[in-house]
């Protein structure tokens, strides 16, 4: 069970000394009751005091860092299954799988194919941050270093799929510097995978052929001293996949069940193989349900844009909606003359009002200043959208980009519209319709 | 005679009626012959819902008037005559039955006669909607075919579906009026027993849309009753039949109006009303008939889009100003008999005798009477006063009470706007969107200027004063219930507020006034009532009820809240707290800020850091979320040693809460001035210079215990 | 040691809704656990996937879908065509034409189009209003009238028109009733207390508690689904044990990342691998939050996600 802050605010030194960096102990406290800092970070912290907090503050599931640099990334470290009940942390990765098995032309051309997807989404970088780097049976040590450094030439975190220790070790000698995933610890060969991850200094990725064996096989690395594990949950079929990414993630948030208190692996690839709708059903699938690094055969923009979509929706913290950033967004081949018309920047009003604008094929200039991401009415209600915040942007970013002088305002904020004309001289303020769905309509009789 | 020997010797003479035809009909066609309706799966309706039977042949007519008969008591009690009206009602339905056999057709046009089943189900979807407000039955002959004409347009115009029996049906004609299903204007027959088609479709809507077994006779009365608006006009004269069949329609919970001066009246069910004018208003008032206002009646648009317009001076026609002369808007709720709905009067002079550009004064007051309407919710219905005036194009309004100030367009009289439209405005807004509590409304506007000083000063102002007495005198220990608001669950998902009087909800936008009445208003809606009546700690303010409502309505998020503590199970936020609160512990206090205060407080905190860890509806003790009100609040973290606590706000909050602060304060605890020992923002933002400026100010927090 | 399974075991569980008469018909709901935890309960009803076809026959239709029912189909042509899409469970019949600030057909030909539909096939039929309530409180009265006997879904009952599309649908002719409200749970809520205050037989009502496509503020489906099947579920709430069906399609169709033309943006490549993408992932996100029944139009999409619950039962 958490700590809430005034407990530990109890165990500071209370001396408000600001050597953490915040201005009070209180302060200090409350942030690390939200997880936000440390206990750690507090120097005059007495050891007792730490190691009581230590217990009782520690995550029930791991944070697992891996690559290094700008492809660092980090999994794990939820703390609640559903989204609203507080938010998920560590967004899921997707890694695009090449095998030993494939000739050279088709690894070529999917290496080629690989960093085409590369976009902006809401400010957030979109792309294929992994690539999962498989050994089949038949492959030696040298055609799978051969092709680990193929791949690793793309500059993305590679996740090494192999369960030879000999051929791991191989591999790992040409890229362990950029902190990939060793994914090939079973209930037969941990020992030595676990010698070969740890000399490396990498994340090792455990499988089982059940639950029972891989709760078992992480037990016994972990008693080797090694907690830096991915657990991969890729069953015989989707339905024992399923079953797996779920019970491994609910027995370590719902049951406080540390030894599946890791990130998953789901790899799409093994459970179905060839088919990129299924696999990109799954991949949907398990974006929702617990999966910290799904492996696919492809990540064309196809896939890419619902599925980083979904991803930034699921991700989202539910205490801070998505905001989308100020400035004026042309839209259907507006210029300087076009109708003004403004909405709040949260991202759902946005894209609801953007879409129905697009839909009306009216060029007009959309116009979106700092509302605090908050929904027409609330922002107005919170004064973060109001007659000021609105004249202000006008003035000092649209009136000297754009010649026209009418501005549509959203009918919920009618009531802005006498207070707006008094700020804007020379503005003609248009109320426009209460709901997105409208604007269509309303601008088509507008015309 | 009395009305129940009347009843009863018309339930008799129908009875004889009904004997005598069915023995004839079985001596004529035999016993086996087959009766039905056309186009019915509910075989005799009437006496198929109320028993449960089905009736097939005349031998099984014969019978089933055998248990009619056993209805027939006669012990002098109301529940008698009641039977006997169900009886004589049934009985008509065997006579009409018998006029169908051998698939005779026995009505022609323009009368209907039996309505089928697809009839019914076509009508009684309005009818579930309210597009159908109610359903007329109307009996007999009208004094000419002008007063049957007008009385039935008159219902028409409301949507109400009227059925016709007897001789207005050839009144009609003869005034010309065109009539059928589509115009929903239904003649059913010449003969008095017709009137049985539409108990029919009465009684095959409950076991249609109100799932009503068969059989199931107390379900079936109380459905007609509740659900089905249906009423009778009776012209005199009436006899002992009519009189014995408007009994069975009391029974199923319609009221009869009639013009027969003489008639025994039975409040509420059978009214004499003499003059023919007003039955459609005195039927509707009976049968709690309301008719929704689809259109406001003005020369001028209405819609939420004029909302924010301004009319300045030069393009004004005339003013009203509260702050130069006397002027009031008020809301009073009256007697259902005092009030005549939709009367809209003016006293005084209209926009066209005012002068260009002048400034009058205007008093408006909107008298309301329903059954559910409470003096609490005229407030409430008054603070929308604002938002309607603004509404209309070319007007405006700000202010409330007696400071209210409007202006007219020159644009908007030119289009023909005047004063009474006003009226017309707050009439149809009222109505609309506090129909469910109020059933009629009358409004009176005073424009002169004697009138508006005596209606300032003699009727409103003493009303205002009396109301916020009331809310001053409104505690929590003074009501039995709180109530819920789940109004943001939609951003937090396990937020609840329990709006007490004391305590209204932490966005500042709902008291508990407001609470109770969008209660009333929508009883599926965001406010619940909460009980109080299991206490467990009335010091932190911890009731088993409001535990038990606050873990219902958070989907077991919470399972404990205290009302008046912040160290245990605090009440949780959305995030649309107007101010938080958070424990200052080298001072023995709290520290409030604000939204507004966009500062450092002696916490290390800002606003907006509290606020993230203050909302999302979990609860963090030592922090909590609150209306400005609150703060002056006697039960203000009351388990903790209430206000005194309070040892730092910004500057603007405290000017803000400053009398009332300092007026609780006083009460509490005899301290004069209390505010002027609360730091703020210029005294200090760290906590040793905040304790440094209360130990020089004796602050009564530093030698209160510590509260963690 | 080995792994201590602890199955989620709940008392309550969702309304199963039979959709169609006679022969054909298809069942949703009746499950006691989350979406797919066949671990913790054995699965009553698998999800299940209609199809949709629109009044407007293939007008506006994505090329490819025009392709597949080919140019010059009746309307009787495409609803019997998308019977047996392979996976198809049911249809789904959308009269977006009836839209007032759209087409505006009048109810008279949307009728004639919902009986030509009805008349060619035998399987279960969904129907969705044109999403103007005005109009679908006069439209769906009618089709629940044309259509007694069929044991229909009327999609689009909402709270500004729920009387009259509840209780035609739900009283006056004895169809299901698909409640509408707008990604909320205490709207969801209120929207079936006020249905069933009507007299509507709670068996009888399915939710669509709103939806999107993904990253158009999917996060609060997700979130709304979560918790309503948390609350019926865990909270034994009876007022949102409703079966939740979700037209897909109508969302992902529209977005532009399924729609912008290859010209308009060579770089993203094929649009109908797009469109059908965008389908299929909110279609299985969907699902994966509390869906009992999702509404696609690509037979590529019906295919692929019926073949994901098959395997995942």
């Amino acid at each position: 069970m958490a700590l809430n802050g005034i407990q530990i605010f109890k165990l500071t030194p209370k001396k408000n000394c600001k050597e953490c960096g915040c201005p009070t102990c209180m302060a200090f406290s409350m942030k690390v009751a939200q997880g936000a800092m440390k206990i750690e970070q507090c120097p005059h912290m007495s050891d007792e005091a730490i190691a009581s907090l230590s217990e009782a503050t520690a995550p029930p599931m791991k944070t697992i860092k891996i690559g290094t640099g700008a492809e660092e990334f980090t999994l794990g470290g939820e703390t609640v299954l559903y989204r609203h009940e507080k938010t998920f942390v560590s967004k899921t990765r997707y890694a695009v799988a090449l095998c030993t098995c494939m000739d050279d032309a088709a690894v070529d051309a999917k290496l080629a194919e690989i960093p085409k997807v590369d976009y902006d989404r809401i400010g957030e970088r979109m792309y294929t941050e992994l690539v999962y780097v498989n050994c089949d049976e038949t492959a030696d040590a040298a055609k799978f270093t051969a092709l680990v450094e193929k791949a690793a030439g793309l500059g993305r975190t590679l996740v090494l799929g192999c369960t030879d220790p000999e051929i791991a070790k191989a591999a790992l000698a040409v890229c362990k510097d950029s902190k990939p995933v060793l994914n090939g610890a079973n209930a037969s060969n941990y020992e030595a995978m676990n010698a070969v991850a740890a000399e490396a200094g990498v994340v090792l990725g455990v499988s089982g052929k059940d639950l029972n064996e891989l709760y078992d096989t992480v037990a016994a690395i972990e008693k080797l001293g090694n907690k830096n594990l991915v657990l991969d949950v890729t069953g015989a079929d989707l339905k024992e996949t399923f079953a797996n990414a779920v019970q491994v993630r609910r027995a370590a948030l719902k049951d406080q069940d540390r030894t599946f208190g890791y990130p998953s692996i789901v790899n799409t690839v093994k459970i179905a193989k060839g088919d990129a709708h299924m696999q990109a059903a799954l991949a949907a699938l398990f974006t929702m349900k617990y999966g910290s690094i799904i492996v696919m055969e492809q990540m064309t923009y196809a896939e890419a844009l619902p599925l980083y979509g979904l991803r930034q929706n699921v991700f989202t913290d539910p205490q801070k909606p998505m905001k989308v950033e100020p400035g004026i967004y042309p839209l259907n081949g507006a210029d300087e003359n076009s109708l003004v018309v403004t909405t709040v920047d949260f991202a759902l009003t946005y894209f609801v009002v953007s879409g129905e604008l697009e839909r009306s094929g009216v060029p007009l200039n959309l116009v979106i200043n700092d509302a605090g991401g908050l929904s027409v009415l609330t922002s107005w209600a919170a004064g973060k959208f109001s007659g000021n915040s609105i004249s202000k942007f006008i003035i000092e970013n649209v009136e000297p980009k754009v010649k026209c002088r009418r501005l549509l305002i959203p009918g919920k904020v009618a009531v802005l519209k006498g207070d707006l004309e008094a700020k804007l001289p020379g503005w003609e303020i248009i109320v426009g319709p209460r709901e997105a769905v409208q604007l269509v309509k309303f601008l088509k009789d507008m015309q | 005679m009395t009305l129940f020997e009347t009843v009863f010797s018309g339930n008799d003479a129908v009875y004889g009626l009904t004997e005598q035809a069915i023995d004839n009909a079985i001596s004529q066609y035999g016993a086996d012959k087959a009766v039905s309706f056309p186009n019915t799966a509910y075989s005799l309706p009437c006496y198929y819902s109320v028993t449960g039977v089905k009736v097939g042949t005349l031998a099984e007519l014969k019978e089933a008037l055998g248990v009619v008969k056993t209805l027939m008591t006669r012990e002098m009690k109301t529940h008698d005559v009641f039977m006997s009206g169900v009886a004589t009602a049934l009985c008509a339905e065997f006579i009409e039955v018998l006029k169908y056999i051998d698939g005779a057709q026995p009505y022609e046009e323009p009368c209907y006669g039996h309505l089928a089943d697809a009839i019914i189900r076509e009508l009684g979807v309005p009818l579930v909607t309210g597009d159908i407000p109610g359903v007329a039955v109307i009996l007999g002959k009208a004094a000419s075919p002008e007063e049957a004409a007008a009385l039935v347009k008159s219902y028409q115009a409301q949507g109400i579906l009227v059925t016709l029996v007897g001789d207005i049906i050839d009144q009609l004609a003869e005034a010309g009026m065109k009539t059928g299903a589509n115009l929903r204007v239904i003649p059913l027959g010449k003969d008095v027993t017709s009137v049985i088609h539409v108990v029919s479709v009465a009684l095959r809507a409950a076991l249609i849309f109100g799932n009503v077994a068969p059989g199931d006779a107390g379900a079936l009365m109380e459905y007609t009753m509740k659900r089905v608006p249906a009423f009778v006009n009776a012209f005199a004269p009436l006899n002992d039949v009519i009189v014995a069949c408007g009994a069975g329609a009391i029974a199923l919970g319609f009221p009869v109006i009639t013009n027969q001066a003489d008639v025994a009246r039975v409040p509420k069910s059978l009214i004499c009303q003499t003059d023919v004018s007003k039955w459609n208003a005195t039927s509707l008032e009976a049968r709690d008939i309301k008719i929704k206002i689809t259109n406001v009646d003005i020369p001028v648009a209405f819609a939420s889009a004029f909302e924010g317009e301004i009319i300045r001076r030069k393009d004004m026609q005339v003013e009203f100003d509260g702050s130069r002369v006397d002027c009031a808007e008020l809301v009073q709720s009256c007697d259902a008999s005092e009030i005549e709905d939709h009367k809209i009067t003016v006293i005084g002079p209209e926009a066209d005798e005012m002068e260009l550009g002048s400034k009058n004064s205007i008093a408006y007051v909107v008298k309301v009477a329903g059954k559910k309407m409470q003096p609490d919710f005229e407030p409430v219905i008054e603070r929308k006063f604002h938002n309607y005036i603004n509404c209309i194009e070319g007007v405006y309004h700000t202010g409330q009470r007696d400071m209210q100030r409007i202006r007219i367009s020159i644009d908007a009289f030119n289009a023909g706007f005047r004063i009474k439209h006003i009226g017309e405005v707050l009439y149809s807004q009222v109505k609309n969107e506090f129909d469910a509590v109020v059933d009629k409304c009358e409004v009176v506007i005073y424009t002169d200027p004697a009138e508006c000083t005596r209606i300032r000063h003699e009727v409103a102002v003493p009303i205002f004063n009396k109301r916020d007495e009331r809310l001053e005198t409104l505690t929590d220990e003074s009501v039995d219930v709180y109530y819920s608001c789940i109004m943001c669950q939609a951003f937090s998902p396990s937020h609840v507020c329990v709006v007490t009087p004391e305590r209204l909800g932490l966005c500042g936008a709902v008291s508990w006034l407001d609470a109770k009445a969008t209660n009333e208003l929508d009883p599926a809606g965001p406010c619940q009532v909460i009980t109080k009546e299991r206490v467990i700690d009335e010091n932190v303010g911890s009731y088993e009820d409001v535990d038990e409502a606050v873990a219902k309505f958070s989907r077991g998020a919470l399972e404990h809240v205290t009302l008046y503590s912040i160290m245990q199970d605090p009440m949780t936020s959305c995030g649309c707290f107007e101010c938080i609160c958070g424990i200052e512990p080298f001072s023995n206090g709290v520290v409030i800020a604000n939204r507004e205060y966009s500062g450092m407080t002696p916490l290390g905190m800002t606003f907006p850091e509290m606020a993230s860890m203050t909302g999302g509806g979990v609860q963090t003790p030592g922090f909590m979320g609150h209306g400005k009100h609150f703060i002056a609040s006697k039960k203000f973290m009351k388990a903790e040693g209430g206000i005194e606590r309070i040892v730092w706000m910004p500057k603007d909050l405290k000017e803000f809460i400053k009398d009332k602060l300092n007026a609780s304060a006083k009460e509490l605890y005899g301290i004069e001035n209390f505010t002027d020992m609360i730091g703020d923002e210029t005294v200090a933002e760290d906590p040793e210079t905040l304790v440094a400026f209360l130990t020089e100010k004796g602050h009564p927090a530093l030698g209160l215990d510590p509260m963690m | 040691m080995p792994f201590n399974q602890k199955p989620q075991k709940f008392n309550a569980k969702i309304n199963t809704v039979t959709i169609g008469s006679g022969d054909k018909t298809v069942s949703i709901g009746g499950n006691s656990t989350f979406p797919f935890y066949s671990f913790d309960a054995p699965t009553e009803n698998t999800a299940k996937v209609g199809i949709e076809i629109s009044d407007m026959g293939l007008e506006g239709m994505p090329e490819s879908i025009k392709a597949f029912y080919g140019e010059a189909a009746s309307m009787a042509d495409i609803a019997k065509k998308a019977a047996t899409v392979e996976g198809a469970d049911f249809v789904v019949l959308s009269l977006e034409g009836g839209d007032p600030n759209g087409t505006n057909k009048s109810v008279e030909e949307l009728l004639a189009v919902v009986k030509e539909v009805a008349d060619a096939i035998d399987c279960p039929l969904v129907v969705e209003g044109c999403k103007n309530v005005e109009k679908d409180a006069e439209l769906l009265p009618k089709v629940a009238e044309a259509l007694q006997g069929r044991n229909v879904l009327l999609m689009s009952e909402k709270e500004e028109n729920y009387k009259a599309i509840g209780a035609a649908a739900g009283l006056a002719y004895d169809q299901l009733v698909g409640a509408e409200s707008a990604v909320d749970i205490n709207l969801a809520k209120q929207l079936n207390v006020i249905t069933t205050q009507l007299g509507v037989n709670a068996q009888k009502i399915v939710m669509n508690v709103g939806s999107a496509a993904v990253g158009y503020g999917y996060e609060y489906v997700v979130s709304t689904m979560d918790r309503i099947k948390a609350a019926a579920l865990g909270q034994s709430d009876n007022m949102l044990q409703m079966p939740i069906i979700t037209p897909v399609a109508s969302e992902t169709w529209g977005v532009k990342e399924a729609s912008a033309s290859e010209a308009d943006m060579p770089e993203w490549g094929s649009v109908e691998e797009r469109g059908i993408d965008m389908e299929i992932m909110t279609a299985a996100a969907d699902l994966a939050a509390g869906s009992d029944a999702v509404i696609l139009r690509h037979p590529e999409s019906v295919k692929t996600i019926s073949a994901m619950i098959k395997a995942l039962a």
